[in-house]
């Protein structure tokens, strides 16, 4: 008799069982899908409808914010005040295309405690502050605008930091977006064309892209020579108008076709100056693999550069791969074949030369503050690498103050201070070349005198074209950002 | 002292739903106000004098199963309030009228139990049909039938002063009066529906004259499925009334003629009525039809999606995008706003009502009151099954209410009732 009821409850609790299965497909395992769906109206009122803390630059101006909706007290929409200038350092925080930037990788601290969560509860009860931390930056609005505006129309980067302490003072990335529009109604179809862009305007090419570093690599080649002893400043190189490769037929030749000056022999230091490929060509097969890799690597190569912001490793190939390759050797020498960098790895390495050969974590947030606008949390500088020697990094500093004295770099002088530079003209197969400068000023500054490193890079030769050179196109871009630093920003303009 | 527990249980389910309201308040930024208290105080009236009744007349009755109601009652009843408080206010009207006639029923049955009930098997089923017919009154009339998205099955009774008017969907009723109908033709009927006719292969077949019900079963849900358009309630009938066979003669082909009449007419349904076949493309391809059959569906996913595991919070989550947030999609709001705990919480809860339900029909020894039991669990699991499977995308959304949850005076009341017969059951279950 209670068999067939026994059999339906079976079935029952079977079916019971399924209906448990889907509530855990539906919310545990595919949930997020939903969650994120762009049909899912939730997106466009949910999570970034929290208030997030203000993100302010180191001399105080709003460049992210979150703003009350009149109609709704609870409901917040985030907005940049200064639109696509940080564009790719602060970020954006948006429902349809996620975090990106600072606004992501200091999230937590931007986002407010009051919330629905266990742990957001727990804290309000114990009278925790639960309201959003807001942020200093280390950059300069001033020194920004700048950099944005002497790059203009040109696609490229500029990076500048204090070499001491590894305060980012500037980043700029062109061609560039505002993440107002990644926020509002039009979001989707604004993000969906920046995506499809081939120009990448969302990519910042200040950390995430990789560009042979030319000539600005012989900065980290003079370094391996200086350290292994096999040359000094002084040290006299032949002068031939090309140099040939051994078992290739490739050759090596200078930016005019010509010899790096008069003379059978030349100083490593005119070499230097002028940016004789030929020269460093030599140094590079002399100074050898094993010595130039170890180089690079000490100055952040092969290595992810800890910074709060999305970024990739410059990279050079291990010494190994150049065993039976010596024109391989003497192309990485001069910044070409494999090796490639970001700017940002290239404006460190002009950093390693300003702070006696030591390079500091670079970092943007200079301050955490709380909602009554007292700081919680200061950043304190930290040694990332010994990238060369103190002798080593002072020989390099002549020889960069060369550099924008009477070489390749003079368009980046400023009047009355000391600056060094080296100038890098990247050749790309089929292009335009790119334009790099890096350097600091000033040279031997004291204690208390405000320094500045930086990286500037044009791609493919900028407003120049195949014209261009480092010393024509980013020298005086890096001009512009040094005038501005030292306060000389009027002059010349 | 198993009716100490009762009491202790629902007195929890009324501190559940006042604490949700409370909840809510926050979210919405106030505070303990009178809502909290006033619907403390409904729970607490409404199944305390249920509890009180139980206690006088049938104090050997299950003392878990009106606490699982009562507990899905008050998830139910904070997610109604979160949507729209004035349906709330409602609801509460609706618990206090199931608790006083769900009181005055055990009062009824107080001397004879629900055996009295077998002898007016077919004033039952006569009531049952008129019921089910009521929705199709001409619009004129007083009391008079009216369509809601699509199926005809509320019925209207204009009040003479103002505009004001009563609705109630009579098939709600109805399913418990057929229950009490088939159990007790069941219960005369069942050995004589067991006997094996012809042998076909390893197939026993029943006499073709002990068919008839079933056919006439599933000719009475296509008929509520034409005529009313509701193919959640026809499908329930129909559901109960092969299950129930099933369990007074213990033959599965009835099972599997059940079966394989629910695929033929639902497949001429779906090749014959538009909105089957839409519902029927909705539920394989929600996403392809989202600004319109699907919509539903896919609020409703998204709405679980978006809950994750702990819930968005009471208040803090968007169930009002669903279309019948409060009604048929209540699960969904649920699982939003309390999360995978919350779905799991309810689920097992209908889990262990059908166990205890089933848990009374097996042990009562008299036949009607096993058909009795037995049928009255079904119709919880079913519609349970049937709703959740819908918008949980296993079956097409097949509109009923979710018993116990959904807003609904008519579904509350029937259901309450339904509780209320099954305990009444298991009082004295041995004899």
């Amino acid at each position: 008799m209670n068999r067939p009821i026994r059999v339906l409850a079976m079935g029952i609790f079977a079916i019971f069982t399924v209906l448990i299965a889907a509530v855990t497909y539906h919310q545990v395992i595919v949930g997020p899908d939903y969650r994120d769906d762009p049909r899912n109206v939730r997106v466009a009122t949910g999570v970034t409808g929290r208030e997030r803390g203000t993100i302010i630059t180191a001399d105080g101006v709003v460049v992210a914010v979150s703003e009350a909706d009149p109609d709704d007290p609870l409901s917040f929409r985030r907005s940049y005040p200064e639109g696509e200038l940080y564009g790719h350092s602060v970020g954006y925080s948006t429902l349809l295309f996620g975090n990106h930037g600072i606004e992501a990788l200091r999230s937590d601290e931007l986002v407010s405690d009051r919330d629905a969560t266990i742990s957001g509860v727990i804290s309000a009860l114990l009278g925790g502050d639960v309201r959003p931390k807001g942020l200093r930056l280390t950059l300069e609005h001033q020194l920004q605008s700048v950099a944005h505006a002497a790059l203009g129309a040109q696609h490229g980067a500029v990076v500048a930091l204090d070499p001491r302490t590894g305060a980012i003072l500037a980043m700029v990335s062109t061609p560039d977006f505002d993440p107002n529009q990644l926020v509002g109604s039009a979001a989707a179809a604004a993000g969906d064309a920046l995506d499809a862009d081939p120009n990448q305007p969302l990519i910042n090419r200040a950390t995430e892209t990789l560009y042979p570093p030319g000539s600005t690599f012989k900065v980290i080649t003079s370094s391996a020579a200086f350290e292994s002893g096999v040359a000094s400043t002084g040290t006299p190189f032949p002068n031939p108008v090309e140099l040939e490769l051994p078992g290739s037929t490739a050759t090596i030749s200078n930016y005019n076709g010509q010899a790096c000056g008069p003379g059978a022999e030349v100083p490593l230091s005119t070499a230097f100056i002028n940016s004789c490929n030929t020269i460093f060509g030599m140094l590079g097969m002399e100074v050898g693999a094993d010595q130039l890799v170890g180089s690079a690597q000490s100055y952040g190569f092969n290595s992810e550069i800890p910074i709060d912001l999305a970024s990739v490793a410059s990279s050079i190939p291990p010494a190994s791969e150049f065993e039976f390759d010596l024109p391989g050797v003497a192309q990485s020498a001069i910044g070409q074949r494999d090796v490639k960098a970001t700017p940002l790895q290239m404006a460190l390495a002009a950093a390693a030369v300003a702070n006696d050969g030591e390079i500091m974590v670079p970092y943007l947030v200079q301050e955490v503050f709380n909602a009554e606008g007292i700081v919680q949390e200061s950043a304190e500088p930290v040694v990332w690498l010994r990238a060369t020697t103190p002798s080593a990094a002072r020989a390099l500093a002549d020889l960069m103050e060369g550099v924008v004295t009477s070489g390749t770099g003079r368009r980046a002088s400023v009047p009355g201070v000391r600056v060094a530079g080296k100038t890098g003209t990247a050749e790309v197969p089929g292009a335009a070349p790119h334009a790099w400068f890096i350097g600091y000023g000033p040279v031997a500054a004291g204690p208390e005198d405000p320094q500045i490193a930086l990286a500037v890079l044009v791609e493919s030769g900028g407003d120049a074209g195949e014209a261009a050179t480092g010393g024509t196109v980013a020298a005086p871009i890096a001009q512009a950002v040094f005038a501005e630093f030292f306060g000389l920003a009027t002059e010349g303009s | 002292m198993t009716r100490n527990a009762e009491a202790a249980l629902l007195a929890a389910a009324a501190i559940v739903a006042a604490m949700g309201v409370a909840l809510v308040n926050f979210a919405a930024g106030t505070g303990l106000d009178a809502q909290v208290a006033l619907t403390f105080l409904v729970f607490g009236v409404s199944f305390g004098s249920i509890h009180m009744a139980l206690r006088r007349w049938a104090p050997e009755g299950n003392p878990y199963l009106f606490p699982i109601a009562a507990f899905l009652a008050a998830i139910g009843f904070t997610e109604i309030y979160r949507l729209d408080p004035g349906l709330a206010a409602i609801q509460r009207w609706s618990l206090l009228l199931a608790g006083a006639v769900t009181t005055a029923l055990l009062l009824f049955l107080r001397d004879e139990g629900v055996v009295v009930l077998r002898r007016y098997r077919y004033l039952f089923l006569a009531t049952a049909v008129l019921l089910l017919l009521l929705p199709l009154l001409p619009e004129t009339w007083v009391l008079h039938g009216a369509e809601v998205s699509g199926s005809r099955l509320w019925v209207r009774l204009e009040l003479p002063m103002g505009t004001r008017s009563l609705s109630f969907q009579p098939g709600e009723i109805a399913k418990v009066l057929l229950v009490i109908f088939l159990a007790s033709y069941l219960a005369d009927r069942h050995v004589a529906m067991a006997q094996t006719g012809r042998k076909l292969g390893p197939i026993r077949l029943p006499e073709p004259r002990q068919l008839g019900p079933i056919l006439i079963a599933a000719g009475a849900s296509f008929a509520v499925l034409v005529y009313q358009r509701d193919l959640g309630a026809s499908l329930l009938l129909f559901a109960l009334f092969v299950t129930m066979v099933y369990v007074a003669t213990g033959r599965a082909a009835y099972l599997a003629t059940g079966a394989a009449l629910v695929v033929a007419g639902g497949f001429i349904a779906y090749r014959t009525f538009e909105h089957v076949e839409r519902r029927v493309f909705a539920w394989l391809h929600p996403f392809e039809d989202f600004a319109d059959a699907g919509y539903q569906i896919v609020q409703g996913l998204f709405a679980m999606g978006s809950g994750s595991l702990t819930g968005s919070g009471l208040g803090l989550g968007r169930p009002d995008l669903i279309p019948a947030a409060s009604t048929d999609f209540i699960f969904a709001s649920v699982a939003e706003e309390m999360g995978f705990a919350g779905s799991i919480a309810v689920l097992v809860a209908y889990g262990l009502f059908v166990a205890a339900g089933f848990g009374i029909a097996i042990r009562s020894r008299d036949v009607f009151r096993k058909f009795l039991a037995a049928g009255l669990t079904i119709v919880v699991a079913v519609q349970a099954i049937l709703i959740l499977g819908g918008v949980l995308r296993l079956l097409p959304v097949t509109g009923i209410t979710l018993p116990f949850m959904s807003y609904g005076g008519s579904s509350l009341l029937a259901n309450m009732v339904l509780v209320a017969l099954l305990v009444r059951t298991s009082h004295g279950e041995r004899t």
